[in-house]
């Protein structure tokens, strides 16, 4: 039972963490809303479905990339991925954007029901869905490889693949970045202050339309480079593969404690390995079985999950 | 431009259908004219299907006329759109319409169960091409078709054991890994894969896997087939979960061979994967062209386009109609007792033999092997 992990332990332990800082990033995304404006964005797995056409479009039809060219090198493999990087978390961003103001915005202006934006939240979702869709004609879209996997070093029989050592150093970078943002700058101030008391930040003259906005926008940034990563290490995706990652993602902000980046970091990497190692221990199919177990339990004795919902104090 | 051009061949078709079905009752005049009937998706979203199961039957009957001189046959095009919804709709008027003797099809299984009330109640005899839905042939179901009902199509526990076969056929003493995507149609498969496995001489079954077909990260199962040591893996799922997991597979290092059944077989598969699907083994429907060159060409030659997919179980079933018309069989209690008892030879080679449910005794599955981003037909898998 245990053979396949004990065989390939540092093999599973690196593709569960590059999965896991993918995750991350997502989680992030549900994490700043519900920090903000105490709503889960249903939309933010759509958000990140559209990311990943970033990076395909990017590579195929600006770079012009196909299925069959060779994999690029140097200067050029820098300039594509990381224009493609830019793209994904630039069309991720004003999706997020779009998506504010479409379905909470409004009815937020409006002083509705919170159920209200969540079926919004909901409706939007559905629609980015079906259009893309259209757009692809219901096909799953493969991603030309423009990074080649070179197997970089091994370590304890375990290969160090080049695409996974980019997504966690860089995933690692944008997280930490973004947790500095939140932390620092003024801005980040304003919507760690709208996030602790609505009333008392906009008697203070924060702007609390802007401060939406722009958790929106800062979500919807790190989810599309999510979608960058996930295209780097997968070459793949659909106009549904946003449901389970989003799943999955919104699984790990409740782990960590939801509202809370911190937790959103240590419940990605926690889900990450545990997909990983519960598949290769009991099999593929106790995956989702084993991870909601433990969710299950982390709630039973923390309620509010690993790391507790208020980190916008603790943080502070 | 392949899209456009099934569009509107739709359309005509659908045109086909109308003034089809409409000159039907002026024919019974004529002293050796008679009239068959092709039920399949002509329109809609899965109109390709039908479109090439028709035309194979067409191709039957332009064959039987060049070969017996004073027979015209019409083939009456039924357009139930895949779906059963349609299909019960259109169904009572072809029971009714007693010029017809039997019926090539219905296409699709949901359409077939649809349909199986009014050509009960009408006695009419049917050989679908492409209906591999286990119910139907199971007397204990409600869906059972017969004594109307049969098929010309391999049903999965078929399949199962072509794929082992085909899988392993460049390996010896292979060493299998087989997992499926947890669907209603992959997990019945693999356990017909993994039966088929025992019969093939040096296999042995080293692991397996039962992956949700969500999945897009693989590394557990990859994981798994390095350390149980497997040089083929066998996946029961469709295409785009194969592409994805084969690159990730070759990635990691692996040089085992991957084969998949026909729901991995779809030209998009070695488009989605590039490189890594090369040398990939999946068993499908092959079509006449996996017969022989020279019928495809006469095929081509005759129809105008390729033959596609089950064209040749449509043709097949479209001789036995035709043969049970030559045998004088003009009447429909006639053709029914006429196909319970045939046996004949397909075209593919195999004996077709009805068992008391309407079942043949044999899968015809072609073996295709990636070869620079294509599925190449590699002939039926023996």
């Amino acid at each position: 039972m245990f053979a396949v992990l004990i065989d390939q332990f540092w093999s599973l332990t690196i593709a569960g963490i590059a999965l896991g800082f993918i995750y991350v990033l997502i989680s992030l995304g549900y994490t700043m809303v519900y920090g903000v404006l105490r709503m889960i964005n249903f939309a933010n797995s759509e958000i990140f479905m559209w990311g990943t056409f970033g990076t395909v479009v990017t590579s195929r039809d600006i770079f012009h990339y196909t299925q069959t060219s060779e994999p690029a090198t140097g200067a050029k493999l820098a300039l594509v991925l990381i224009t493609s990087l830019l793209m994904s978390m630039l069309v991720a961003g004003l999706t997020a954007v779009f998506v504010e103001f479409v379905a909470y915005r409004r009815l937020r202006m409006k002083g509705t029901n919170r159920l209200a934006t969540l079926i919004s939240a909901i409706g939007i979702s559905i629609a980015l869905q079906e259009v893309m869709r259209l757009l692809t004609s219901s096909r799953p879209v493969g991603s030309p490889r423009v990074l080649e996997k070179i197997i970089l070093t091994e370590v304890w029989g375990a290969n160090i693949r080049l695409d996974t050592v980019i997504t966690i150093i860089a995933a690692a970078i944008i997280f930490f970045l973004l947790e500095r943002f939140i932390k620092l700058s003024r801005m980040g101030k304003a919507i760690r202050a709208v996030s602790q008391n609505e009333d008392a930040a906009k008697l203070m003259g924060v702007n609390l339309n802007r401060v939406i906005t722009t958790t929106f926008l800062v979500g919807g940034l790190a989810t599309g480079a999510a979608g960058f990563f996930y295209i780097t290490v997968f070459e793949y995706t659909k106009f549904n593969i946003g449901f389970t990652m989003g799943m999955a993602a919104f699984t790990a902000a409740v782990l960590g404690g939801i509202g809370n980046i911190r937790g959103a970091f240590f419940g990605g990497l926690t889900l990450g390995l545990l997909e990983v190692y519960a598949s290769a221990v009991l099999g593929t199919q106790w995956k989702a079985v084993t991870v909601f177990i433990v969710l299950v339990l982390v709630l039973l004795f923390k309620p509010n999950g690993l790391f507790g919902e208020a980190v916008q104090t603790t943080r502070a | 431009m392949n899209k456009k051009i099934k569009g509107s061949l739709a359309i005509v078709t659908a045109v086909a259908v109308a003034f089809g079905i409409a000159s039907v009752p002026t024919a019974s005049a004529a002293t050796k004219t008679f009239t068959i009937a092709y039920q399949g998706p002509l329109s809609g979203g899965e109109a390709s299907t039908g479109i090439d199961e028709q035309n194979a039957v067409k191709y039957a009957a332009k064959l039987f006329m060049a070969a017996n001189k004073g027979y015209t046959i019409k083939v009456v095009s039924v357009d139930d759109q895949g779906d059963p919804a349609v299909a019960s709709t259109v169904a009572p008027g072809i029971g009714a319409n007693k010029n017809i003797l039997g019926v090539v099809g219905p296409a699709y299984s949901g359409a077939t169960i649809a349909s199986l009330p009014y050509y009960k109640a009408g006695g009419l005899v049917l050989i679908s091409p492409s209906a591999t839905r286990v119910s139907l042939t199971d007397p204990k179901s409600p869906d059972f078709g017969g004594p109307v009902f049969h098929r010309v199509v391999g049903k999965d526990d078929l399949q199962g054991p072509a794929l082992a076969k085909y899988a392993t056929q460049t390996t010896p003493n292979a060493k299998v890994f087989v997992f499926d995507d947890q669907s209603a149609y992959a997990v019945p498969l693999r356990g017909f894969v993994e039966g088929g496995l025992k019969k093939v001489a040096g296999a042995t079954l080293v692991g397996g896997d039962s992956v949700p077909n969500t999945t897009t990260d693989f590394s557990p199962t990859v994981a798994k087939i390095k350390t149980s040591g497997a040089n083929v893996v066998i996946y029961t799922g469709y295409y785009s979960q194969a592409a994805v997991f084969v690159k990730q597979l070759r990635d990691s290092g692996s040089t085992a061979v991957f084969a998949g059944g026909d729901g991995v077989f779809n030209q998009e598969f070695p488009k989605l994967a590039g490189a890594a699907a090369e040398g990939s083994r999946i068993t499908g429907v092959g079509g006449l062209a996996g017969i022989s060159a020279k019928v495809e060409a006469d095929f081509k030659a005759k129809m105008g386009v390729s033959s596609g997919v089950y064209s040749v179980e449509a043709f097949d079933g479209a001789n036995i109609l035709l043969s049970g018309i030559k045998a004088g069989k003009t009447t429909r209690a006639k053709m029914l007792a006429y196909v319970n008892a045939y046996s004949g030879k397909s075209i593919s080679g195999n004996t077709i033999k009805f068992d008391k449910n309407g079942d043949i005794s044999y899968g015809l599955f072609a073996g295709f092997t990636s070869k620079s981003g294509v599925l190449v037909n590699t002939g039926i898998v023996k």
